[in-house]
This record gives C-alpha cells, structure tokens and sequence, in this order.
C-alpha cells in the first residue's frame, strides 16, 4: 500500500464509491513504483470532481481552470524538461472546455502524461452530457437524452499522430497500473483515458456496464501498428482496452524541439548584458 | 489629408496625379525609375529627391541605400539621379533644416517602439514567449523571434490567447521569465487566466498593444481604447499593474519593471502600448543595460514550504519546482496558506486581505507624473500622446501650460494624485471617446475641467491639437 504520496490533514470531497478513489490509489502508487521524487513531479488539474485529484497527493501541484490543464502543464515542462509533469481532469474539462489545447498539446508532443477520467457525465456540476456521454444519456438539461455523436479521444489523438494512446478501466486497477505506467515511460505526449463510474450522476455507464461493454487488448495485439491502432479506436461497445497504440519512432518532444538537448532550466537562465548593449548599439 | 494641407505644405506628386499649383511639385517619378528598367525604384527616386530638396548630406542616403539594397546596385544611381533632381527644386516656402550635428547623431539609436519594448522585456530577463499573433502586438512576438538566436528564449506561437496567458502562467510558476503579446481582442480572450494569475499568485507580463475597437475594429489603426479592460478584466479583484509607456525611453524602462513587478509581486503587470507608438520611428541616446538589475525574487524552498504563507505585506515567498525540497501548491481556487482548496469563511477572508496587502504594497512603488513647465493649467496624458502633447506645448509657448505625462496608469497613488493638486485646471488628452484615464482620475475627487478625446483611428496630430488645446482653453478660462 502506498504511502509516498499521501497528503495529510486534507478532506476528501468525493461520493463514496466514487471511481476517483481507484485512479487517486492508482496514480500513487504509479508514481511511487517508478521512484519520480515529488518535488520534481508536478500535477496540472483543470476544474471538475477528476481535477481536485492532485489536492489529495503530496507533490507539486498547480490547480487551474476548467479546460486549461494542457497549456499550463506545457508551459511547466517547456519551463525545465528535468520536471515529471502531468496533466489531469475530467472528460467535460480536456474533451469540452479544453478541446482546442487538447488538438494542439497533441501536436506539440511535450513529454507530458494525460489522464483523463471519463465517466461520460459533468460530475461537478451535477450530471449534464459531457462530450463522450453516449447518445440517449438522459440528464436534466438534455431532457430527451444525448443527441450528438460522442467524442472518440483515441481516434482524435491517433489522427493527430499521438505517440502513445490508451485507455483503461479503473475497475480492472491491475491492468490499469500497467498501463499507466507505460505511459510513464513514455517519451512524449501520452494520452490514458481511464473509464471511471460517477456513481451519483450517471447511473446509466456503472462499474458493471463498463466491464460488459469492454474488453481487454491481448497478447496478440500489436500496439506498433499505426492503420491497425486507427481501425480499433474506432470500435465502440465493447470498448477496446489496454495502449491502442505506441510509436516506435523516438519522435523529439516539444521541449527538446524548442530548447535543445539538456536545456538550462529556465530559472537559471539570465541574458549577457553585454550582448544586449551590443544588439542595442547595432540601431 | 487635404483639410491638413496649409500654406507651408508641400505635396510631392507623380506628374500623373493632378495640375501643377503652388504647393504641389509634380515629378516625372514613375517613368523616371522605369529607365532604370523597373517602376519599382520610384521610392529610392523620392528619396533622392528628398534629399536633394532639404539640402540634407548626399552621403548618409547612399550610405543607407548602399546596406539596404546590397543586392541590386541601381539603387544606388536613382538615389544618385533624385538627388540632383531634387536639388534642382526651388525650395520656396519651406524653413531651412537645421544643421546635421554629425557627433551626436553617432550616439543617437532609430528604432520603433516595439524595438525598444522589445529591449526592455530582454532587460527584464524575459526567456520565455506565448503568443498568437495580432496586430499591431506582433513586433514584439517577431523581435523576441529573432532574439531567441541570440539568446536563451522559448518562443511558442500558441493556439490562441487563452492558452499564451496560461503557457505563461506555466512557465512562471516552472521558474521561467514568461511573457505573452496580444491586442484587444485577444486579450479578451485572456481574462479568465489573468483572473488566475491574480488569485494563484503567478506572476505573468502581457504587452497589450492597443488597435480601434470594438471587435476587430481598424486593425492597422491606433487608439487608447483598452485601458479599462487592462484595469478590469479578470472575474474577481486582485492586485496588477498596468504601465503604458510614451517614449522609446520609456518602453526599455517599463517593460523592464513590467517583469520586476510581476516577479516580486506575483502579480499580471499589463504593459499598454498601441500601433502608433509600436510603429513611429524615433531616436533615443544611449542606454546603459548595465543599469537594469537583473533581480530575482523566487526562493529555494525547504520541506514544510507554504506557497501562501502569511506575511505582513502580504507577499508570500515564491518557490519552484525541484529547487528546494518544498512542493508547490499554486492554485485558483481560493485557498488555506498550504494551497489546499478550503471554503472556511475565515480563511476567505484571511486571502482577501492578503491579496489587498499586496495591492497596498504594490501602490507604495508606483512612479508619480513626469511634469513638464511651470504653468498652472495641466494638460494631462498618458502613453502614446507623450511626444504629440510636448511638441504642442512646445510649439504654443503659453506660460500657464505644463504637461503632466502619467507611464504607470494603475493603481494610481496618493503622491502621483498630490502631483495634480497644485494646478488650478486639468485637461486631460486621450485617444479614445470615452475618456478612461480621466475616469481613473476623477475616482479618486479629482475635477477634470476640460477632456480631449478623440477615435478616428490616428494618433494626434500636433497640427490639430494645438487648436484643440486652444479651443478647449477658451472654454474654460
Ligand atoms: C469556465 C468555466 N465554465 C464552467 C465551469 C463549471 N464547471 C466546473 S467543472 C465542470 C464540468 C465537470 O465535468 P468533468 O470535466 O467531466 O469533470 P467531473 O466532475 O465529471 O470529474 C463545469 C461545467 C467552470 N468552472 N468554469
Ligand atoms: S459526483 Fe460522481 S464523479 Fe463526482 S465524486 Fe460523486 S461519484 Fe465521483
Ligand atoms: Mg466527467
């Protein structure tokens, strides 16, 4: 059992039998079998019931606002690639609020983990549709169930060439931590959708529908396969589960691409003065 | 242009332009430049005429034709063929140009504004750079650029301005030196992470450089109509600064107090600028970069650090990730001392006051009015108009005139208000309909006796102030 990384003296604000209990459990002891140190591990959290995950770890943390976890955790890493840097929240918060900096992170390929728990409902704000919500999910504001076509994450990052793409099942923890740690160690963006059950407002994708309606990747699955990775993100009910997909190229991060190799910090980075006066005299 | 034509205007034309008068020189411009092969050298041809017509030293044309157009040599015989010509002209109407004091030119820098904003935010340690681009703000984007190859600095074209601001608040909160560049309507755009800025306590630097609104309003043209939004935006108080220099001096120096500021005071430090001042030419004297410290105010931090812990002026010290064995908790929603998410009406409060210490404290720093003359009728202004509004009173030579030029704009202080207490009237010069500045002042009881606003687009001609100084003096006195 995990202790590492477990705040004291914090409350915590979820519902019993919340799925974010497993991905808190999980993420802990993620970061605490691969040893990152948590003052140099920093969690971004947007806003949403999934966000205030990192109030409840001991690491560093920036809580910002709905939908902007992804520019604040890129510009944490473009800042010092030395730092373990994810980024963290809801399906409403990275697939809704934040679905322009989600297209565009993906692009940059920072060396960043995405988790995103997606229990397909605005948990926070009491049970509206969220972007993945499956067509009929009846809430107070869409009366007459879901109309629009659900989001598919996995096929967005594929399109947008992600280097790795996930997605599991906070009801199978083993598998889960598997995966997320490959995530881990990952070089570059990597997206880890975790299915998560919001017991109060979705009463419809319950830790039983979830195990029905997925199944996991085996063996013989190549995750290399970048045309057999697009065909599966497509599948829908079961859900394929477990790295859809994983480069093998060693494509540069975003921060390697801008600073070069073995950047500075840019704590330490101050300008020649001299440099300055001499560009300055040049006009 | 026409209702600015008087009698010491002189208009030079293209010979198919219209019929020869007084005031218009009529020139054979494009088919001269097409002997040389190409319509293209009408403007090295005008130059030369120029030239040639103020009596100004051949030598400096070519010398500057000659680096500019290294390629393509002909230039450099039209200039020469202008020059004559233009020497040729009788120059009737027009004064003499004063003489070219040649040593002092050496020591004098021709840029523009966004040059010299550019400067200071390099002065200022910025290594760090989130913008999407907009008119007239993208200078600076393009000069940090092109600094980047001299320079460690991390420049991402992002995209949009909700995520530059954010990107920047990032980079702060990671050690950097972080800055966006935006106009209005990206700065809308940004409010929300300003607002975060000011409750997370991370430090950010935006160089607004203000264009016509609302919407896209005239997006090449000039007007100071964003000083409100630079004051207000944001959901929620929370203490910032907001600086809007008027002289290439004054760019360097503001921009680098810009980072200062927001670094010690963990605050957004908004720097107004506009196309006018972001695109006029000028010169400026020598500037000693070695005067600008570089300071840093972040802190290694030690286990048991509190990103929020109490102080008396209600500055926290601001650590790092990784430096120090402290962790961070920056956060927006409100907050106890450790950064942990708290409703505890007590604690509310308790960060309120906080965050208007820091306000307080931020006031003691700000830099009263430049005051220029003796008189007791204030013509006040504040950044761009700086040059237009001195040439002015330059040029009325009444002795009860001064002017009182404000750089920082927000918040304003008691000594920089005492400033205006002596004068017996205030007319306050804006660039914008609505007269925003004036606002600021009159919350704090100050009678402002006569506005002179204006929103056509253009900065304000010193042709046309000086009546409307002068009008709004007869109203008044
Ligand atoms: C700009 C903005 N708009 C709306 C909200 C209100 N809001 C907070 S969280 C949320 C949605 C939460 O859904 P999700 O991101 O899926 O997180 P969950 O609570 O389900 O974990 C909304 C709409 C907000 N905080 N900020
Ligand atoms: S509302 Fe749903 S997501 Fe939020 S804590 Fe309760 S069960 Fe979890
Ligand atoms: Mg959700």
């Amino acid at each position: 059992m995990s202790q590492l990384f477990d705040k004291e003296d914090v409350d915590v604000a979820w519902c019993k039998g919340c799925g974010n209990f497993g991905i808190l459990k999980l993420l802990k002891e993620v970061l605490e079998e691969l040893e990152v140190k948590k003052n140099s591990t920093v969690i971004v959290s947007g806003i949403g019931q999934a966000a205030k995950t990192p109030y409840y770890i001991d690491a560093n943390m920036f809580g910002v606002l709905h939908g902007r976890a992804l520019p604040v955790a890129t510009g944490v890493k473009l800042s010092n690639e030395n730092l373990c840097v994810i980024a963290e929240g809801g399906d409403g918060d990275m697939y809704g609020e934040g679905g322009n900096h989600l297209i565009h992170t993906i692009r940059r390929n920072p060396d960043i983990v995405h988790i995103v728990h997606n229990n397909m409902v605005y948990g926070l704000t009491k049970g509206q549709a969220s972007p993945t919500s499956q067509k009929g999910f009846e809430t107070k504001v869409q009366v007459e169930g879901v109309k629009n076509e659900p989001f598919n994450p996995l096929a967005v990052a594929l399109s947008l060439k992600a280097g790795f793409v996930s997605r599991v099942n906070i009801g199978d923890a083993e598998h889960a931590k598997e995966v997320l740690k490959e995530a881990f160690r990952h070089h570059g963006y990597a997206l880890v959708d975790i299915l998560q059950p919001c017991v109060t407002f979705n009463k419809t994708n319950t830790y039983h529908w979830f195990k029905e309606n997925t199944y996991t990747l085996d063996k013989s699955y190549d995750a290399g396969d970048f045309e057999g990775a697009v065909k599966k993100s497509f599948e829908t009910l079961p859900m394929p589960i477990g790295v859809l997909y994983k480069s093998r190229k060693n494509t540069p991060t975003f921060e390697q691409e801008i600073r070069g190799e073995d950047a500075k910090a840019l704590h330490s980075v101050t300008h020649d003065i001299a440099k300055i006066q001499e560009l300055f005299e040049g006009y | 242009m026409q209702p600015r034509c008087n009698e010491k205007t002189i208009v030079f034309a293209d010979e198919t332009f219209g019929e020869k008068g007084d005031e218009l020189i009529l020139l054979a411009m494009k088919e001269s430049a097409k002997k040389f092969g190409n319509a293209k050298y009408a403007n090295t041809y005008i130059s030369g005429i120029l030239f040639g017509f103020l009596r100004i030293d051949k030598s400096f044309l070519i010398q500057s034709i000659t680096e500019h157009f290294k390629e393509d040599e002909v230039n450099k015989e039209v200039a020469e063929l202008g020059y004559e010509e233009g020497h040729k002209l009788e120059n009737k109407s027009f004064e003499k140009l004063p003489n070219t004091d040649n040593e002092l030119v050496q020591k004098l820098h021709l840029m523009d504004g966004t040059t010299a904003c550019g400067f200071g935010f390099l002065a200022g340690g910025c290594n760090m750079i989130t913008s999407y681009p907009m008119s007239p703000s993208t200078g600076v984007l393009n000069f940090m650029a092109s600094m980047s190859k001299e320079f460690d600095i991390a420049l991402e074209q992002s995209e949009d301005e909700i995520a530059s601001l954010h990107m920047v608040l990032g980079g702060w909160y990671g050690g950097a030196r972080a800055m966006t560049t935006t106009s209005g309507g990206g700065f809308a755009l940004m409010g929300e992470a300003l607002s975060l800025s000011g409750m997370s306590e991370t430090p950010a630097v935006i160089y607004l450089a203000q264009r016509p609104g609302p919407a896209t309003g005239l997006p090449t043209r000039s007007e100071q109509g964003d000083l409100n939004m630079g004051i207000y935006s944001g959901h929620g108080p929370f203490p910032r600064a907001v600086l809007a220099p008027g002289s290439l001096q004054e760019c360097i120096d503001y921009a680098y107090l810009a980072f200062e500021l927001a670094d010690r005071f963990a605050i957004p430090v908004v720097v107004l600028s506009d196309q006018y001042l972001a695109d006029s030419v000028s010169m400026i004297e020598d500037v000693d970069f070695a005067s600008y410290e570089q300071r840093r105010y972040s802190v290694k931090t030690e286990e048991g650090y509190q990103r929020y812990a109490e102080t008396k002026n209600g500055i926290s010290p601001r650590g790092i990730p990784a430096f120090g064995d402290g962790v961070i908790c920056s956060v927006g929603d409100e907050h106890d001392e450790r950064g942990q998410i708290t409703e505890d009406y007590k604690m509310r409060e308790q960060m309120v006051a906080k965050r208007a210490r820091k306000k307080s404290e931020l006031i003691k720093e700000a830099i009263v009015p430049e005051v220029i003359g003796e008189g007791d009728i204030a013509i006040i202004g504040w950044g761009s108009t700086k040059g237009s509004i001195a040439e002015v009173l330059d040029n009325l030579k009444n002795p009860r005139l001064a002017q009182v030029h404000f750089t920082w704009v927000y918040p304003l202080s008691k000594e920089q208000l005492q400033v205006l207490k002596k004068f017996s009237y205030l007319i306050v010069v804006e660039n914008n309909a609505e007269g925003a500045f004036a606002d600021q002042l009159k919350l704090h009881d100050l009678k402002i006796h006569k506005q002179i606003l204006q929103s056509n687009g253009f900065n304000f001609f010193v042709d046309q102030l000086g009546p409307m100084i002068e009008e709004s003096l007869k109203e008044i006195l």
